[in-house]
């Protein structure tokens, strides 16, 4: 059931039907309920690995805020911790270490039987996995109380709109929205709506009709220079679009219903620098890895060089979290190195990102800033997008010497507009400072951006039916 | 709460000047005679009757294929070239097949200029439509000659299709062909109801047998639906018809993969036993059989050799797979349209033409 379907809007239809004729307690047992549906529209199968993670940490919470002990806390950290970890490690990347071990002894010399394993991946497991691990960790921390509704929790857990590709919510954001009962209101219902249309034109507009450009591109044995140039560029506009894309649905429709879900993107592509950049992308990941991972490693307590190797153990491990690939190793290997080079030089070079002042010449310079970072980024994606090793020397390769000429199929005249559309957007909150500048200007100009929206996102629909990029982490 | 149904008022009665001022731009450029991309663009969403209306009305209209590739027609055209053949000529090459088959065994006669070739040909046909027609011309060919079977990846689920107007959403050609069924070893053929240019003209003044044509389509007809056939009144709202656009495309993509799945239609089954009929025909009527499996680079694809190649070594027919000459992932081997560049089909035109070589030193 994906969003951009008919089927979930009409699943969506229902529940908010429901959802305005029960009261507080009811609504949420009835959402738990909605998000198990939803979840097992994809695999019903995996919803015991939801339970099990639910049924653990609502178990471990409670045992730790009652034990003195700091072993004993220590201890139930460590059953939460084994048994999400465990899940995820098993599920999305045993076939992976186990592969990468036989090559190790083929090329080391020794014959390993070959083997396989057909794992399938439960989709959003990272992401739940996460979620319910902050609720731990916190408690261990004593920055939050445990829930003892265990139905309450087991929302907080599986809420629908965010359940299968974040944004990862922290216990001590969901929580309280979830325990306590909420507001509605028609404000808050046309906001939600809005963002559910800025999501459906990001995801269904423009990420779906770039899409087979750029993997065309990339499944190609010999594209041209500005074949990868223009590729890589394309990527880096879908794969926002697509997970930014996902994320405002996911906002919107909690929105809808009440709930207050994290920010996470900020236009990411006005950032000047990898640790702005990193503020903007995935704001749910970049902090819990900074929160839970990098503080946890030490952070910079310990002097510069364990303060990168604490930043390139972090980032190689959120690209790990990405996927069972070595290829996100490599591009999470990239941002560390990005941030550890940024942090080096940030004491010699004055800072000119967001705090700088905004003269003209100011603005001219952050822009060629922009753009010239935008290229470091775009690299960075390079080694995301690309299918093996092989292919990332190869395309490095075309970089500087691939062949002339253009062959990537043309992009539909909507995406260019539905891009248009998507900057001008992201200007003007970059510009005002507010995600709702738009609530300022008058009803009927609003109505026509609206009106306008609703007829680009009609004009860009062709076969949204593409899975979005980021369930696959 | 009243400000929000003022709201939806205003965005409605936005929608509805957006939409009507479209329109007006819209009909402006047609009636101008600018029938530029974007016109085209929101044309695609008409529905299929709107789309063969505006096609019947005006059969040399940009884009128009409503007079194309009908089987009769075609059949006719290759009886009176048969006539007209000398006897004494040697082989002549007779496909059934599509564009993707015809530049191929173009390429070939660039390369032989003295290659005799007659061909039979639809956009896009799928292999239901040239293997009728193989089987429809059979008296159209010679001791000797080269009958040639095209079948084109893209168009195999299709198979469950009795005219490109249920599949082909955007560009509707509505030429028939009937859907083959196994049964016992053979194949049974389930005749279209409409299958010349003539009987599609007189539906519009006999509803019963068009209802009765509908009533088919719905029955037999996989890709068959209201979204892309019902409600031709929305198709004065360019708004309307660019939703109809996508739910339609989508219903067709969704139906071809269903198909391809394994769900409702045995396309592997019948392909298979197509291709040894096709095989043992030929033969029977001393003609040299070719299989040529064109494989494209549409999203929603088979692999066409794979799901072939049982029914080409049970056979044992000559065959040429594009897939084995050129990698269909590699996008510079295509034109913007689709199809291979003249480069690629040079390139088979040469293993055609060895192929035909090998086939004849064999007799």
């Amino acid at each position: 059931m994906l969003f951009t379907q008919l089927n979930f809007w009409l699943f969506f239809a229902i529940v908010s039907a429901l959802y305005v004729l029960l009261p507080h307690k009811a609504q949420n047992r009835m959402l738990l309920v909605a998000s198990y549906i939803f979840y097992g529209a994809w695999d019903w199968r995996f919803l015991s690995l939801i339970l099990l993670s639910t049924f653990i940490d609502y178990a471990v919470g409670l045992r730790m805020a009652t034990a003195t002990r700091q072993d004993k806390r220590k201890q139930l950290l460590w059953i939460s911790l084994a048994v999400n970890l465990g899940m995820l490690g098993i599920f999305k990347y045993l076939g992976f270490f186990l592969d990468s071990f036989q090559e190790l002894l083929t090329w080391a010399g020794y014959t390993a039987d070959p083997f396989t394993l057909s794992i399938v991946l439960p989709v959003g497991i990272s992401f739940y996995t996460f979620q319910t691990l902050s609720y731990t960790i916190d408690i261990y921390r004593r920055e939050l109380k445990p829930c003892h509704d265990f139905l309450d929790f087991a929302l907080f857990v599986a809420f629908f709109p965010q359940l299968v590709a974040g944004p990862i919510e922290r216990a001590k954001n969901l929580l309280p929205n979830i325990s306590a009962p909420r507001i509605l209101s028609w404000d808050a219902l046309g906001r939600g709506a809005v963002l559910c249309l800025l999501g459906l034109i990001k995801k269904v507009v423009i990420a779906d009709a770039i899409a087979p450009s750029v993997d065309a591109i990339y499944a190609s044995p010999d594209p041209t220079r500005w074949d990868v140039i223009l590729a890589t560029w394309l990527f880096a506009i879908q794969i926002y679009c697509d997970f930014s894309g996902y994320t405002d649905i996911a906002r919107g429709v909690a929105k809808m219903l009440g709930f207050r879900l994290m920010r996470n993107f900020a236009q990411p592509y006005f950032a000047v620098d990898p640790q702005e950049f990193w503020r903007r992308w995935h704001i749910s990941l970049s902090t819990w890895l900074r929160d839970y991972l990098y503080i946890s490693l030490g952070g910079n307590r310990g002097g510069p060089w364990k303060t990168y190797r604490n930043l390139m153990a972090t980032m190689a491990l959120g690209g790990l979290w990405h996927g069972a690939a070595w290829n996100f190793v490599l591009w999470g290997l990239y941002q560390g190195g990005l941030l550890s080079i940024h942090r080096a030089l940030a004491g010699t070079h004055k800072r000119s990102g967001e705090g700088a002042q905004r003269s003209a010449m100011a603005w001219v310079r952050r822009i060629l800033m922009i753009a010239v970072f935008f290229q470091a980024v775009c690299y960075g994606w390079l080694l995301f997008r690309a299918t093996s090793f092989a292919q990332i020397v190869d395309f490095t390769g075309r970089l500087f010497t691939g062949p002339p000429g253009l062959t990537i199929p043309t992009i539909p005249a909507a995406a260019y507009l539905g891009m248009v559309v998507l900057l001008v957007w992201d200007v003007l909150i970059e510009r005002t400072g507010n995600v709702r500048f738009y609530q300022t200007w008058p009803m009927v100009i609003r109505a026509g951006i609206y009106a306008g929206m609703i007829y680009l996102l009609a004009f860009g629909a062709t076969t949204a039916t593409s899975a979005f990029i980021y369930f696959q982490f | 709460m009243k400000r929000t149904a003022a709201m939806l008022g205003l965005i409605l009665l936005c929608l509805a000047l957006l939409d009507t001022g479209v329109a007006v731009v819209l009909h402006w450029a047609e009636a101008q005679g600018r029938m530029g991309s974007l016109v085209r663009y929101f044309d695609y969403g008409r529905s299929v009757p709107g789309k063969l209306a505006r096609w019947e009305a005006d059969p040399d209209a940009p884009g128009s294929l409503y007079n194309v590739a009908w089987r009769p027609d075609a059949l006719a055209v290759s009886a009176a070239g048969f006539a007209d053949e000398a006897t004494d000529t040697g082989p002549v090459i007779r496909s059934y097949g599509m564009s993707f088959v015809n530049d191929i065994i173009a390429a070939a006669r660039d390369q032989d200029p003295d290659l005799l070739w007659d061909n039979l040909a639809g956009p896009g046909a799928p292999p239901n439509f040239t293997y009728a027609l193989f089987q429809e011309d059979r008296a159209n060919r010679r001791r000797g000659d080269i009958a040639v079977l095209g079948i084109l990846s893209s168009s195999v689920p299709a198979m469950a299709a009795l005219s490109s107007r249920s599949w082909v959403f955007e560009q509707p050609a509505p030429y028939t062909y009937p859907i083959f069924q196994p049964e016992e070893d053979g194949l049974k053929r389930i005749e279209p109801l409409v299958t010349s240019v003539a009987q599609e003209h007189a539906l519009a003044s006999d509803p019963a047998q068009a209802r009765a044509w509908a009533d088919q389509l719905a029955e037999r007809d996989a890709f068959y639906s209201p979204i892309t056939f019902g409600a031709v009144w929305l198709d004065a709202s360019p708004l309307a018809r660019l939703v109809r656009r996508s739910l339609g495309t989508a219903h067709v993509s969704q139906t071809k993969a269903d198909i391809l799945a394994g769900s409702g239609y045995p396309y592997v089954e019948v392909l298979d036993r197509m291709i040894v009929d096709f095989a043992r025909t030929a033969r029977a009527d001393g003609q040299i059989p070719i299989v040529v499996l064109v494989q494209t680079r549409n999203p929603v694809n088979v692999d066409v050799l794979t799901v072939a190649r049982p029914g080409l070594e049970r056979a044992n027919v000559a065959y040429l797979a594009t897939a084995e000459h050129f990698d269909p992932t590699d996008i510079s081997g295509f034109v913007s349209d689709g199809h291979y560049t003249s480069e690629v089909n040079a390139r088979f035109g040469t293993v055609f033409l060895a192929l035909v070589e090998a086939a004849q030193t064999q007799r």
